[in-house]
This record gives C-alpha cells, structure tokens and sequence, in this order.
C-alpha cells in the first residue's frame, strides 16, 4: 500500500549532490528513487543510519538532509506541465526499515521545482564532531 | 522549431545512403586536449570551486561509483570537455555534480535567473532548459552543438 499524503519522506545529501551552494537536480530526478519515511524512523535516528550506510568518508560525508511531505511531492507532479501521479511504495531493507521507492520516473523539469519545495537539515552537533 | 529541438529531434530530411559517395577527405576530428589544457579549460569555465569538485569526482572518489568501478567513464569524460571547450557561462559559474548512475551534471542560471541542466553519461548528454521547457536528450558527438544552443 502506498505511503499516504500526510506522511513526510526525507533524503540524505552528500557532496556530490550539494557544492555549498546548488542542490544537485538529480537529487530528485529519474526513477525508482530511494527515500526514506520519517513515519517509521525519526530524523534523529535517520541521521545515524545515513552516517553509517550512505556517506562514505573522507571523500563523501554526510552535508545534509532533505524533506518533503507526501501530498505536496504529489501536487507538483499533479500540477507539472506534464502531469506525473507520483507515489511512494514502501520497500523496507535490512539496513533501512524505513526505505522507501519512487517507482515513477522524475524529469528534471519536475525536479526543478521540487528542489525549491525541500526542507533543509543540517547535521546535528555529534555527527559534526564524528566526522571532524 | 528551435536549435534544442532540433538537436533532440529527428532530422528535416534523410538522404539514401546509396547516393552518398564516399569522402575524399578523412573526417575531421579535433586534436584532443591534453591534461594542462583540460586543467586550464576547467579552471577558466568553471572556476575554482568547479574545479575543485571535478578533481575529486575524477581521481578521488570511492571506487565503485559508476561504471566498472570507475566514478566517470572516459566516453563521458570526453563529451564533457568537448561541451566545456565551446560553452559560455557569462552570468554565473555552473555547479558540478556526480549523479546516481556515474554521469557528470553541470547546472546553472541564465540572467534571469531560469535553470538550465545537463547531464553527461556514457551514452549522451541529457538536458533541461527552463527558458524554454524543453528536456531532450543527444548524442555525445554533438556535444558542441549543444554546448552553443545552450550558453548564455
């Protein structure tokens, strides 16, 4: 069953996805993009499991994560030029109970408006202090 | 029609191959550049920070990143630089990223502040251009085509 609107999905950014000033576009283009459900792991503990499965120091560490709820990633497919229905299937991995699959494919036309729609965390202070 | 469709396009015409003769001359192909030019062409359209982050995308990322453990194949490669040497980035320095699938994506704005994109992987250059809402996709060999429809 596909994840409902009101939830919120996150995804983690590393360098080669953030130059300090520019969010990748293809952060969210393409298709069956991974996310993750805040539903089920809370960011605390997604920032924990990025650090240990998604960043791979020195070279590609952990810069930030970004949000977006459900129903609003829907709208924007919905109201594109060229309308996409988006959903988001759960697809848990031993790694990551929380793993979730956009299965359709995201243009980079939509991804364009899509990047001004996300939600910008920052690490938290021990994550800053494991990683120097 | 406009020079992106074009590009994206099927062609206006189609001659029989069985008319063409066979040339003279063989094809032209541009020397390739060598490793000081590239650093400089790099440096000069892309600027330090864009530099920077080339470097690290092409010597210092973790193996297994893209094709055959390799974070860029040399096909991308190629197309990228033959797209840097004609492009013209006069409002600001485009942003280098590394893509999912081991392409290399280069993005920035026009005066206007509108979005353009590209993406160069192994089999083409894959593009966006918010001026005018198209996305299309080329072959890499027409990397300089592109590279003087796009630059602002």
């Amino acid at each position: 069953m596909p994840v409902p609107p009101h939830e919120n999905i996150v995804r983690a950014v590393c360098p080669d996805k953030w130059d300090g000033q520019r969010l990748s576009p293809s952060l969210f283009a393409g298709e069956h993009l991974s996310v993750s459900r805040l539903a089920v792991l809370l960011l605390e503990a997604h920032w924990d499991l990025f650090h240990r499965h998604v960043a791979r120091p020195p070279e590609r560490r952990l810069e930030m994560v970004v949000e977006i709820n459900v129903g609003r990633l829907q709208d924007l497919g919905r109201t594109h030029p060229q309308p996409v229905k988006l959903t988001v299937e759960p697809k848990p991995e031993p790694w990551n109970p929380a793993h979730a699959e956009i299965p359709q494919r995201i243009s980079r036309g939509l991804a364009n408006r899509i990047l001004p729609a996300l939600s910008r965390h920052l690490p938290p202070p021990w994550l800053k202090q494991a990683t120097g | 029609m406009n020079a992106l469709a074009c590009l994206a396009g099927t062609p206006a015409y189609h001659t029989d191959p069985s008319l063409l003769e066979p040339a003279e001359t063989p094809e032209f192909r541009p020397a390739p550049l060598d490793e000081f030019d590239r650093e400089e062409l790099l440096l000069r359209k892309l600027g330090p920070r864009g530099w920077t982050r080339w470097t690290l995308f092409r010597h210092h990322y973790p193996a297994g990143w893209g094709k055959g453990g390799q974070a860029l194949s040399p096909r991308t490669v190629e197309g990228f630089f033959q797209f840097l040497k004609v492009a013209q980035f006069r409002h600001s320095p485009p942003s280098v990223f590394l893509t999912d699938r081991g392409g290399i994506e280069l993005c920035w704005e026009d005066r206007e502040g509108r979005s353009i994109q590209l993406e160069f992987t192994e089999t083409g250059i894959e593009f966006y251009h918010e001026p005018t809402s198209e996305e299309g996709f080329v072959e890499l060999a027409r990397a300089e085509e592109l590279a003087r429809s796009l630059s602002t």
